[in-house]
């Protein structure tokens, strides 16, 4: 690892470092004022409506923190960064450690001297408009910082125009269809609906019925198709709608590019990143488009040389250059 | 897997989609187990009619090389080789030569079995 991508993943990974650390302090120097029960979860109108162990809630903070720091320091020293575009990286990081700084501190300072039996602790909702202004705040830090650091090199301007091309007649109509299957999705997706049907039996339907419907959406998209025909790139599930098209006028050229899921999109999903979007159920080959407004879409596919060599093909073919 | 026609050829346009499946399972670069999109996405795709997808995908089910299953599109079934693929694409061959000859379908028939007893 070279000197700037350690700078930058320790930079990446600060901010959630010293959030930890806030809050580790203040429990520590806290620790004979705080109830061995704390108020953890609030509801609407303030009340405390969930309790954690003491012990719990450090561990569950100490956790939370030191996986977004460290996915946050893996993805700056593994990532592509081209030109500034880690600057906003590192600001989504900041802005994310304050938020869960501020809440985390919050309710420490809200339990204090609060008894095992006594009134309950109360949390307004205005320490969410805190935390929301902290994170604004931080992320301008975070951007600050990360602009002196030095930027990386563009990557070089491929158009497409240089990629693969497939050999079609002036009359030919061509089409090209993969489906693209993942373990995890049917997974996730039964887990979210299961979770929502327990909530729906234990709360009430009005607790349940979100996560039914995001898990039966998920199950939609368990086994995405990719299509690339005349009118574009397109990641549709088992429904015509909800679907991912992005429309040949739009699309500059293709290529087909390996990717890493975690350290380049942060993750599997519907992912976005300063550089681009992309639907990545799994690291490995993908079509990555290059859209007219220089930013990438990436879709996770097997075959993706033929997929990108006939999006290519039509991209030409629709701004008449052969 | 890529789909190509041509609706200015005389071939008709659900053949053409067989003719490309075909390919695919001959060159090897659709497997056995493969899902293919269903008849209507591509038609879809393709700018064709529903219908025209679906002669195409019933004329490989009667050659073997794919199942339909409702609800569950087409997949290319396990024993759709690249060589049974060749195979078919030389029966193909043999017919259409055959018919330019003004064979008809005893004349070749009888041809096959006197082959196949050889």
């Amino acid at each position: 690892m070279n000197r700037t991508k350690l700078g930058r993943a320790f930079l990446a990974a600060l901010p959630f470092l010293i959030a930890l650390i806030l809050a580790l302090v203040l429990a520590v120097t806290l620790a004979d004022r705080l109830p061995a029960r704390m108020a953890s979860h609030f509801s609407a109108s303030g009340d405390a409506n969930g309790h954690m162990d003491r012990g719990a809630f450090l561990l569950t903070t100490v956790l939370i923190m030191a996986l977004l720091g460290a996915l946050w320091a893996w993805m700056a020293a593994r990532g592509r960064f081209p030109g500034r575009s880690y600057d906003g990286f590192a600001a989504a990081g900041y802005a994310m450690a304050a938020f869960f700084g501020y809440l985390t501190t919050a309710t420490l300072l809200l339990n204090v001297d609060v008894s095992d039996s006594g009134p309950e602790a109360s949390f307004t909702m205005w320490h969410l408009v805190g935390a929301c202004g902290a994170a604004a705040v931080a992320a301008a830090l975070g951007l600050c910082a990360a602009r002196l650091l030095p930027p990386s090199p563009d990557e070089p301007k491929s158009s497409g125009q240089d990629g693969a091309r497939i050999s079609l007649t002036d009359g030919e109509v061509a089409g090209w269809a993969r489906s693209a299957t993942s373990w995890w999705l049917p997974l996730t997706a039964g887990a979210t609906a299961a979770v929502g049907v327990a909530l729906m039996v234990a709360m009430g339907p009005a607790a349940g019925v979100p996560l039914l419907v995001i898990g039966v959406l998920i199950l939609t998209f368990a086994r995405p198709n990719v299509t690339v025909d005349r009118r574009g790139l397109t990641v549709s599930g088992l429904l015509p709608w909800p679907r991912v098209r992005i429309p040949l006028e739009r699309i500059e050229g293709a290529t087909s590019q390996d990717v890493n899921a975690l350290s380049e999109y942060g993750g599997w999903g519907y992912r976005f990143r300063p550089t681009g979007s992309g639907v990545i159920i799994r690291s490995g080959e993908a079509i990555v488009a290059t859209l007219e407004s220089g930013r990438h879409f990436a879709v996770t596919v097997d075959d993706s040389a033929t997929g990108a060599a006939l999006l290519n093909t039509l991209v030409d073919r629709r701004r008449g250059r052969h | 897997m890529l789909f190509r026609v041509d609706p200015s050829s005389p071939v008709p346009l659900g053949d053409q989609i067989a003719a490309c499946v075909r390919r695919a399972v001959s060159d090897g670069s659709v497997a056995p187990g493969e899902r293919l999109p269903a008849a209507r996405a591509l038609a879809d795709s393709l700018g064709v009619n529903v219908h025209t997808a679906l002669r195409g995908y019933q004329r490989l089910r009667e050659e073997g090389l794919i199942e339909l299953r409702r609800g569950r599109g087409a997949v290319v079934t396990a024993g759709a080789s690249p060589h049974r693929a060749r195979l078919l694409e030389g029966v193909r061959a043999v017919v259409a030569e055959a018919r330019e000859l003004g064979m008809t379908e005893g004349d070749l028939l009888d041809l096959v079995r006197a082959e196949l007893k050889a």
